[in-house]
C-alpha cells in the first residue's frame, strides 16, 4: 500500500472453525477395541487424535489426510482399533467448479495459513474448462532467489492521482452490504488492511463500520447508485464504475424484497421489503463519450482517486479496455463468467460473454499493440479459486486479480447456493439477518481471510521460485508457462 | 410497368453488383463509440467557419480519429460551374489515399460513362502537419461535375430492365452504382485501400479525415466556403492508432450525407437485411449501414419521409395505440416488412438530404425509439432563419454565436429549443427543416420545420428581431428612464425595476429598452445594494416569461444577457487588493477570477464575499475547468458563487462535499453535463436549460432549473429540493431513493421516475409533482396537450410518488407498470402546497391563476392533481415483512 518496502505482512494465527464438527475427507473410527495407548496421538501429523484423561478420541477428522498419510494410524495400531474411510458427507459438498476438496483446501489454508499438506486436491476444481484445464509448467530447476517481490503498482499512468502499490496481486471484489452482513464486509476490509491490499464496498453503500478502513476501501459506482454519495466518494483512494459483472453480464443486479431489511432499507434509503433494482446499464452512459464523462465526473469529484473500470467479457471487450485507458482510467477490471455466488441466477453464470482465460489475453494484447499496456493495470476476475488460478491468469496477461467466493469459502461458505433466499445464508455470511449475522464475529472473520490469502502468497512465491521468477510482474502475459491439457 | 415491379427489378439488378464479394459479410465491425454531431440549416449560405466552433466545442465527444463534414446548397459562382450545371450535375468526390491511381480510375469510371463538366482538385493547405495535432495527412480530393452520358444510360436502362423507372432516377441508380464499383475496385476495408468515393449527389459535397471535424474545415480551406446546410461529426473510435478516412462519418446514400451518434446492437442483422436487397456495406461501420438504409427507403421504395422515419425508428407500445387507425395500418405494414432492418441500440442521427424532386434542402435529425443519445432542436427565426440540430445545447449557442458575430440579422439565442420524443405518436422523434427556394432565388431560402408527421413548428411572426448593428440610439428629448431608475436604486427595489423593464418593453422600441439596459449597467457598479437589485432584476429578466409583444424573446434575451456579461466584467479582478478601482465607492464584495487569473486563487480577504467566474476560456473538464476551480475555492472560503460565459463547461458544483449548507452558485450561459451531480447542502440555480445528467446521486441542497433539463436527471439521487421551469428529458429520477422532492413544470419524455424507491411521501420521503404546464408566446402558463406523452409512468417503484396535474384524466394505467392511480387526498396536497408556493414564488407559476384552474374555472386541487403510488402488487411478501417490524 505504502510505498516503503518495509511492509510487514501478519503472522498466520490458527483460527478453527465456528462450527463444532467441521467436515472433512475422511473419517476416523475407533472401536471399542481401543486399549488407549495413545500409539496414534503419537504419530498422527496432523492432530486427528487427541488424548485426554487417560481416553484416547477422534477428535479432528477433518484433518485426517487419508490414505496419503506416511504413517498411518489404523496400520499402527496395535489392536486394530481404528479405520479411515471416506466421510460420505463430504461427497455432498461442493460442486463441479469449487470440487468439495477445493472447499476442504481452502478451509485448511483459512485455519492454518498453509497450503493443506496432502490428501486434497487444492489447486485445481473439476470444472472440464477455464482454469481446470490449465497447467502450470516448469522448466528447469527455478530458483533459489529468497526475494520474491509481489507487489503491484496500481497508479501506472503516473498522472496527478495516488500512487498506490498493494503489496499482494490480490484484492477484494466488491460484495454490498445487502448481498452480505456487516461482519463480513468488515472481515474483509480489515483482512486487505493487514495484507497491504483493497477491498471493495460493491453498490450497496459504505456502512460506517468500514470508515477505519477507508484507505484501503474502494467504493462501487454501480448502475443503482445505491449508497453512491460524493462523501463516498471522496472517501476513498479507488473508485470503481461497475457497468456489468461477469456472473450475469447484461442482467443488472436484484435484492429480493426478503433482503431488504431494515439496516440495508436505511443504507441504500429504499423502502423495506420491496426488492431493489440495479438496471442493467448506466442510464446515463451508452458510449465511450459518455464514459469519459462519467470518468472526468469521478475525478472532478475525488481528483484524486484512482478509477477502475469494471466490466464483463464481451467479444470486443479489447475495444472496450482501450476506449478506458482513453478515457482517463486507471484500472480495467475485466470479471469473467466463472465467479458469481448464488446469487446470480444459473442461466446467466458461463453462459454469457468470453471466458476470462480468452479475455485476459485479447485484452492483454491489443493493449501491447496500441502501446499502452504499461500505462494500464489489468485485473481479472470471475472464478479465481486458488493461488494456481492467480499465477495462471497473470500468466494469461493480467496484473492481478480480484477475489469475491474465495473470501467467502475462508469464512466457512459451503456453496449451498442459496444466497439470494428467504434471510439468506444459513451459515451467516450472505446474509443481512441480525440473528445470522451473529454466527460469526469480526476478529475470527478477519484472520480466516487473512490467512487463505498467507498461504496464497506462499504458494505463489513458491511458483514463481519453480518459474524461476524474482517478481509477480515477469509473470504478466508468460503464457508459454501454461499448457492445455486439451491441447498439449 | 408497375412500382412495386419497377422497385424488384432495381433491387434484382444489383445483384450481379454485390454477386463477386465475398460469401458471408464480414462482420467485424469497428468498434466505435459515441460521438458528437451537430447541424445547421440557415435561410441564406453561410460560411464554413460557422461549423468550426460548434465541432471544437464538442472535441470531448470525440477523440480526433475522425473527424467530417458535409455541405449542402452552394453558390454557383463559388463552385465555378453554370447555375444549370450545379443543380443538375451530380458532383463526385473521390478521395485518393494512393498516388498513381486515379488515371486507371478516371479511364475506367469516369470517362467512359460520363460527361465532365467541371473537375478540379480540391485546394488544401499545403502542409497538414501545419495544423497542430494533426497526424494523418487526409486524402487528395478530385471533384467532378458529372452528367451520364446519354447512349450510356440507355444501356444501363436497357441491361437492367429499369424502363419503367423515370429517367433521372435511373441516372441515380447509376451513380450509385458507378461509385460502389469504384469502391468495391479501389477501396479493400482489410486490405489495400486506394481512392473511395466521399459524395456523389447533387449540391452537396462531404469531406472526412482522420482528424476532428474542424480541422476539415482549416485543411480544405472552408472557413469562407459558403453553404445552406452543415453538418459535422467528431468520431470516437476506439480501435486502432491510426484509422484512415473512409471509416469517419458522413456517409452518403446518394442525395443525402448522414451524421450518426451511438451504435447499433444489431448491426449484423441490419447487415444481413441490406444483403438481402443486394446491399452491401464496405466501410465497416454501423453509420455506413444506415445511410444505406435511407437511400433504400427513400430512393429505391420511393417512400414519403415519414415512412422512412417509421421503418427506422418504430412507433412501439402506448405510443402506437395512441395513432390513428389508418396510421397503425400503415405503420404495422411498415414494421413488418422492415423491423429487422431497424437499427437497434442508441443512435441520433442528422441528415442532410437534397430533395431533388421537390426542389428543396433538408436537415433531418432521428432519434431512436429509447431516446438513448443526447439531442436538441432549436429554430432560429427572422430575417434570417437558422435550424439547428445538436447534441448538446451548447453546440447550438455556440453556432448562434458564431452566425451572430458575422450576420447582425442572426441572433445569439434561438427562439425555440426541444427535444424530440422517440417514436412516439407526438412528434415522432424526428424533425426536418426545409428549405425551399423562395421567387426564384436560390441564395435566399425560406426555412420551415415539421415534425415527422408534417406539424409545422412555428415562432410568433409578428415580432421583429433586434439587430445590433441598426444602432439603436435616442434622441436627446427621447431620454425617459435615468430619473425613474435611480428611485429602484436608491431603495434597493429590484421587483419593481424588474417590473419597470418588462412592462416597457411594450411601449419602448429596442433602442429605449437598450438605453434602459446600460443605464441598469451603470447603476450596477455603484456598490454592492446598486450590483443585488440590477442582477436581480435583470436575472429575473432572464428567467421569467412574459410578453415581450413586437419584440422577440430571443433578442431581450440576448440583450439582457450581454448587460449582464458586461456588469460581470467590470468587477475587479481577485488580484487587485484595493477592490474599488472601477467603481465609486469601494464597498464591493464581488471579486472576478477567470482563465488568465486562474493561477492567484486565494480565499476571500474582509468584506469579499461573491467570486464571480468568467468560464469562457476554461476547458470542459479535467483538471484545469472552472468547477475544479469553484470546488477549490469552496474550500478556501468562498461560499458565494456566480458562474458566467459558460459554453457547455460540465461538472458545477460537484466536487464540493457533503455539508455545503449556505452555499449558492449561480450558472449563466451554456451550462454543461453532470451539473451538481453530487451536490449534499448547496443550492444551484442554473439561469437557462440545464443539460444531461443534472443532480445525479443529489443528497441534500436545492436546485432551480430556469429552462428545460437534458436526460437521466437526478439519476439515483437521494434527495433534494428540485424546481424545473420547463420540461425534462428522458429517464428522469431513475432509481431515485431517499427524499428527493422535486417540481417539474412541463412534462417529461418517458421513464419518469423509474425504481423510484424513495419511501413514503408522507413519512419523510420523495416525490415528483408534474404539472405538464408551458408558457405560451405571450408568457402565460397553459397546459400541454396531455400532462405525460410517455408510455412508461413510475415502472417498478417501490416508494414515493407522483402528483401529476391531470384534472382530464388522461394518465391511464396502460402506462403504469406496477404503480397505481389514486385520488389526492387532502393530506396529499398539504404535503405538496409549500413546494408548490415556492414554486410559484421562482417561476411566477401561479397556484391559484394557473395550475388550479381548468378551462378557465377554479378547481379543487383533489380534482385537478392525482397521486401514483406504488402498486400493493403480489410482487411484496406481506408476510415476509411483519417479521421485520418498523
Amino acid at each position: 500500500m505504502s510505498s516503503q518496502s518495509d511492509f510487514q505482512f501478519p503472522e498466520a494465527v490458527r483460527t478453527r472453525s465456528r462450527f463444532r464438527n467441521p467436515i472433512g475427507k475422511f473419517r476416523v473410527n475407533r472401536t471399542g477395541d481401543c486399549i488407549a495407548c495413545g500409539k496414534c496421538v503419537e504419530i498422527c501429523p496432523h492432530g486427528v487424535h487427541v488424548e485426554r484423561r487417560g481416553r484416547v478420541f477422534v477428535e479432528n477428522n477433518y484433518l485426517c489426510v487419508g490414505t496419503e498419510c506416511p504413517e498411518p494410524c489404523y496400520k499402527t495400531c496395535p489392536v486394530q482399533a481404528l479405520s479411515v474411510r471416506r466421510n460420505p458427507v463430504f461427497d455432498t459438498l461442493g460442486d463441479f467448479r469449487w470440487t468439495n476438496e477445493l472447499l476442504a483446501g481452502t478451509w485448511y489454508m483459512a485455519e492454518f495459513g498453509e497450503p493443506p499438506p496432502a490428501g486434497l486436491e487444492y489447486k485445481v476444481g473439476n470444472s472440464g474448462g477455464g482454469f481446470d484445464k490449465l497447467r502450470l509448467i516448469f522448466k528447469g530447476n527455478g530458483s533459489r532467489l529468497e526475494d520474491i517481490d509481489l507487489n503491484l503498482e496500481l497508479n501506472r499512468r503516473n498522472d496527478n492521482a495516488h500512487r498506490i502499490r498493494i503489496e499482494f496481486p490480490v484484492y477484494g471484489g466488491g460484495m454490498s452490504y445487502g448481498s452480505v452482513s456487516v461482519t463480513t464486509m468488515v472481515s474483509r476490509a480489515r483482512a486487505a488492511a493487514a495484507l497491504g491490499t483493497f477491498s471493495c464496498t460493491g453498490e450497496g453503500g459504505y456502512p460506517d463500520e468500514l470508515k477505519p478502513y477507508d484507505d484501503h476501501m474502494i467504493t462501487q459506482v454501480a448502475t443503482g447508485l445505491f449508497g453512491v454519495k460524493e462523501e463516498t466518494i471522496q472517501r476513498v483512494k479507488i473508485v470503481e464504475f461497475k457497468y456489468a459483472q461477469g456472473a450475469k453480464p447484461g442482467l443488472g443486479g436484484h435484492l429480493l424484497g426478503d433482503k431488504v431489511t431494515p439496516g440495508v432499507a436505511r443504507m441504500r434509503e429504499a423502502v423495506v421489503g420491496y426488492p431493489l433494482f440495479s438496471p442493467f446499464p448506466f442510464h446515463s452512459v451508452y458510449s465511450v463519450e459518455d464514459h469519459k464523462k462519467h470518468v472526468d465526473w469521478i475525478k472532478s469529484i475525488n481528483p484524486k482517486a484512482l478509477v477502475s473500470v469494471k466490466v464483463s467479457t464481451p467479444t470486443d471487450v479489447d475495444m472496450v479496455a482501450v476506449g478506458s485507458y482513453y478515457a482517463g482510467a486507471h484500472i480495467i477490471h475485466l470479471d469473467g463468467s466463472y465467479g458469481g455466488t448464488g446469487a446470480a441466477p444459473d442461466i446467466a453464470k458461463k453462459n454469457i460473454a468470453m471466458p476470462i482465460e480468452y479475455a485476459v489475453p485479447k485484452v492483454h494484447r491489443f493493449l501491447q499493440e496500441e502501446g499502452v499496456r504499461d500505462k494500464m493495470t489489468v485485473i481479472a476476475s470471475g472464478g479465481i479459486r486458488t493461488p494456481h488460478d492467480v499465477a495462471k491468469i497473470i500468466a494469461l496477461g493480467a496484473d492481478g486479480v480480484c477475489t469475491g467466493t474465495a473470501d467467502l469459502v475462508a469464512l466457512e461458505c459451503v456453496r449451498c447456493q442459496n444466497c439470494e433466499s428467504g434471510r439468506g445464508c444459513a451459515r451467516g455470511i450472505a446474509t443481512t439477518d441480525p440473528e445470522l449475522s451473529e454466527l460469526m464475529n469480526i476478529e475470527w472473520g478477519t484472520q480466516r481471510i487473512i490467512n487463505m490469502y498467507l498461504a496464497w502468497r506462499k504458494e505463489l512465491i513458491r511458483i514463481l521460485k519453480k518459474l524461476g521468477m524474482k517478481s509477480i510482474k515477469e509473470l504478466t502475459g508468460r503464457a508459454d508457462c501454461l499448457i492445455h491439457l486439451d491441447y498439449m | 410497368m408497375e412500382r412495386k415491379e419497377v422497385i424488384s427489378r432495381i433491387i434484382e439488378s444489383r445483384k450481379s453488383l454485390v454477386q463477386d464479394l465475398p460469401g458471408g459479410i464480414n462482420y467485424e465491425i469497428e468498434a466505435e463509440g459515441g460521438c458528437g454531431v451537430t447541424g445547421f440549416a440557415c435561410s441564406v449560405p453561410v460560411r464554413g467557419k460557422h461549423i468550426f466552433e460548434p465541432s471544437k466545442q464538442m472535441h470531448n465527444r470525440g477523440n480526433g480519429r475522425g473527424g467530417g463534414i458535409a455541405a449542402m446548397g452552394f453558390d454557383h459562382k463559388a463552385m465555378g460551374v453554370s447555375k444549370e450545371v450545379l443543380e443538375e450535375d451530380y458532383i463526385l468526390q473521390i478521395a485518393v489515399l494512393e498516388e498513381g491511381v486515379m488515371s486507371d480510375l478516371e479511364n475506367r469510371f469516369i470517362k467512359p460513362c460520363f460527361r465532365v463538366d467541371f473537375s478540379e482538385r480540391l485546394p488544401h493547405i499545403d502542409d497538414y502537419r501545419d495544423i497542430p495535432g494533426m497526424i494523418v495527412r487526409p486524402p487528395e480530393i478530385r471533384r467532378y461535375f458529372v452528367r451520364v452520358k446519354s447512349d450510356v444510360l440507355d444501356a444501363f436502362v436497357n441491361e437492367t430492365g429499369l424502363m419503367g423507372l423515370d429517367r433521372r432516377m435511373a441516372e441515380d441508380e447509376f451513380v450509385y452504382r458507378n461509385s460502389f464499383n469504384i469502391n468495391k475496385t479501389f477501396y479493400d476495408a482489410f486490405g489495400k485501400q486506394c481512392a473511395f468515393v466521399v459524395s456523389h449527389g447533387r449540391n452537396f459535397i462531404i469531406l472526412k479525415i482522420v482528424g476532428y471535424a474542424e480541422e476539415v474545415v482549416q485543411y480544405y480551406k472552408l472557413e469562407d466556403f459558403r453553404a445552406h446546410v452543415w453538418i459535422a461529426h467528431q468520431r470516437y473510435p476506439t480501435k486502432g492508432r491510426v484509422w484512415h478516412p473512409g471509416g469517419a462519418h458522413p456517409f452518403v446514400g446518394l442525395n443525402e450525407a448522414l451524421v450518426h451518434n451511438g451504435d447499433f446492437a444489431n448491426y449484423r442483422s441490419v447487415a444481413e437485411y441490406l444483403r438481402q436487397r443486394n446491399i452491401y456495406p464496405l466501410f465497416l461501420t454501423d453509420t455506413e449501414v444506415a445511410a444505406l438504409l435511407f437511400d433504400l427507403y427513400s430512393r429505391t421504395y420511393g417512400y414519403p419521409l415519414e415512412y422512412v422515419i417509421e421503418a427506422l425508428a418504430p412507433t412501439m407500445e402506448r405510443d402506437f395505440d395512441r395513432l390513428s387507425l389508418e396510421k397503425q395500418k400503415i405503420y404495422r405494414a411498415i414494421q413488418a416488412t422492415h423491423i429487422h432492418g431497424s437499427p437497434d441500440g442508441p443512435w441520433f442521427f442528422i441528415i442532410a438530404r437534397n430533395d431533388t424532386e421537390n426542389k428543396r434542402l433538408q436537415l433531418i435529425g432521428i432519434t431512436d425509439t429509447s431516446m438513448l443519445r443526447p439531442q436538441v432542436f432549436a429554430l432560429h427565426d427572422g430575417e434570417v432563419q437558422v435550424g439547428l440540430i445538436c447534441s448538446e445545447k451548447q453546440a447550438i449557442d455556440a453556432t448562434l454565436k458564431s452566425l451572430a458575430e458575422e450576420y447582425p440579422r442572426i441572433g445569439a439565442v434561438a427562439d425555440r429549443y426541444w427535444n424530440a420524443r422517440g417514436g412516439s405518436y407526438t412528434d415522432g422523434g424526428a424533425f426536418v427543416f426545409n428549405l425551399e427556394e423562395g421567387n426564384g432565388n436560390y441564395l435566399e431560402r425560406r426555412l420551415t420545420c415539421t415534425d415527422k408527421f408534417g406539424h409545422e413548428i412555428t415562432v410568433p411572426t409578428n415580432q421583429a428581431a433586434y439587430i445590433p448593428d441598426k444602432g439603436y440610439s435616442l434622441m436627446a428629448n427621447e431620454k425617459k428612464s435615468g430619473a425613474e431608475l435611480s428611485v429602484f436604486f436608491h431603495e434597493n427595489r429590484p421587483d419593481p425595476l424588474y417590473e419597470y423593464l418588462k412592462d416597457g418593453i411594450k411601449d419602448w422600441g429596442y433602442e429605449g429598452f437598450f438605453d434602459c439596459l446600460r443605464e441598469v449597467n451603470t447603476w450596477a457598479l455603484r456598490g454592492d445594494d446598486c450590483f443585488e437589485t440590477a442582477l436581480d432584476a435583470l436575472t429575473r429578466l432572464i428567467d421569467r416569461r412574459y410578453p415581450t409583444y413586437d419584440k422577440k424573446r430571443r433578442s431581450i434575451l440576448q440583450m439582457t444577457d450581454r448587460t449582464l456579461e458586461g456588469i460581470f466584467r467590470r468587477f475587479p479582478p481577485l488580484e487587485t487588493p484595493d477592490g474599488g478601482r472601477n467603481r465609486e465607492d469601494n464597498g464591493v464584495s464581488c471579486r472576478l477570477i477567470d482563465w488568465n487569473s486562474r493561477d492567484i486563487l486565494r480565499g476571500p480577504i474582509k468584506g469579499e464575499e461573491v467570486l464571480i467566474i468568467d468560464g469562457s476560456l476554461f476547458p470542459p473538464e479535467g483538471e484545469d475547468c472552472d468547477s475544479r476551480l469553484l470546488a477549490n475555492a469552496y474550500c478556501m472560503g468562498w461560499r458565494r458563487f456566480i458562474v458566467f460565459g459558460l459554453k457547455g463547461q460540465r461538472f458545477h458544483g460537484c466536487g464540493i462535499g457533503p455539508g455545503s449548507e449556505g452555499v449558492r452558485i449561480d450558472i449563466y450561459g451554456s451550462s454543461g453535463d453532470y451539473l451538481g451531480s453530487g451536490i449534499d447542502g448547496l443550492s444551484i440555480h442554473v439561469h437557462g436549460n440545464a443539460q444531461d445528467q443534472v443532480g445525479q446521486i443529489m443528497k441534500s441542497g436545492k436546485m432551480v432549473i430556469y429552462g428545460d433539463i437534458g436526460q437521466t436527471f437526478m439519476y439515483g439521487a437521494k434527495g433534494g429540493e428540485v424546481y424545473v421551469m420547463g420540461n425534462a428529458a428522458g429517464r428522469p429520477l431513475i432509481n431515485a431513493v431517499g427524499r428527493p422532492r422535486v417540481v417539474i413544470n412541463g412534462t417529461c419524455l418517458d421513464y419518469l421516475a423509474e425504481s423510484f424507491m424513495a419511501g413514503d411521501p408522507h413519512n419523510g420521503g420523495g416525490f415528483v409533482v408534474l404539472n405538464g404546464m408551458e408558457f405560451d408566446s405571450d408568457g402565460t402558463v397553459t397546459p400541454q396537450s396531455v400532462p405525460y406523452p410517455g408510455s412508461n409512468l413510475f415502472s417498478l417503484a417501490s416508494g414515493g410518488a407522483i402528483y401529476v396535474r391531470d384534472p382530464h384524466r388522461t394518465v391511464d394505467d396502460q402506462q403504469l407498470n406496477g404503480g397505481e392511480i389514486v385520488p389526492l387526498e387532502r393530506r396529499d396536497w398539504e404535503l405538496v402546497l409549500p413546494y408548490l408556493q415556492e414554486n410559484e414564488r421562482l417561476f411566477g407559476i401561479s397556484i391559484e391563476d394557473a395550475l388550479l384552474r381548468v378551462s378557465g374555472e377554479k378547481r379543487d386541487p383533489l380534482e385537478v392533481y392525482r397521486k401514483v403510488q406504488p402498486g400493493k402488487g403480489e410482487t411484496i411478501a406481506e408476510d415476509g415483512l411483519e417479521e421485520w417490524g418498523k
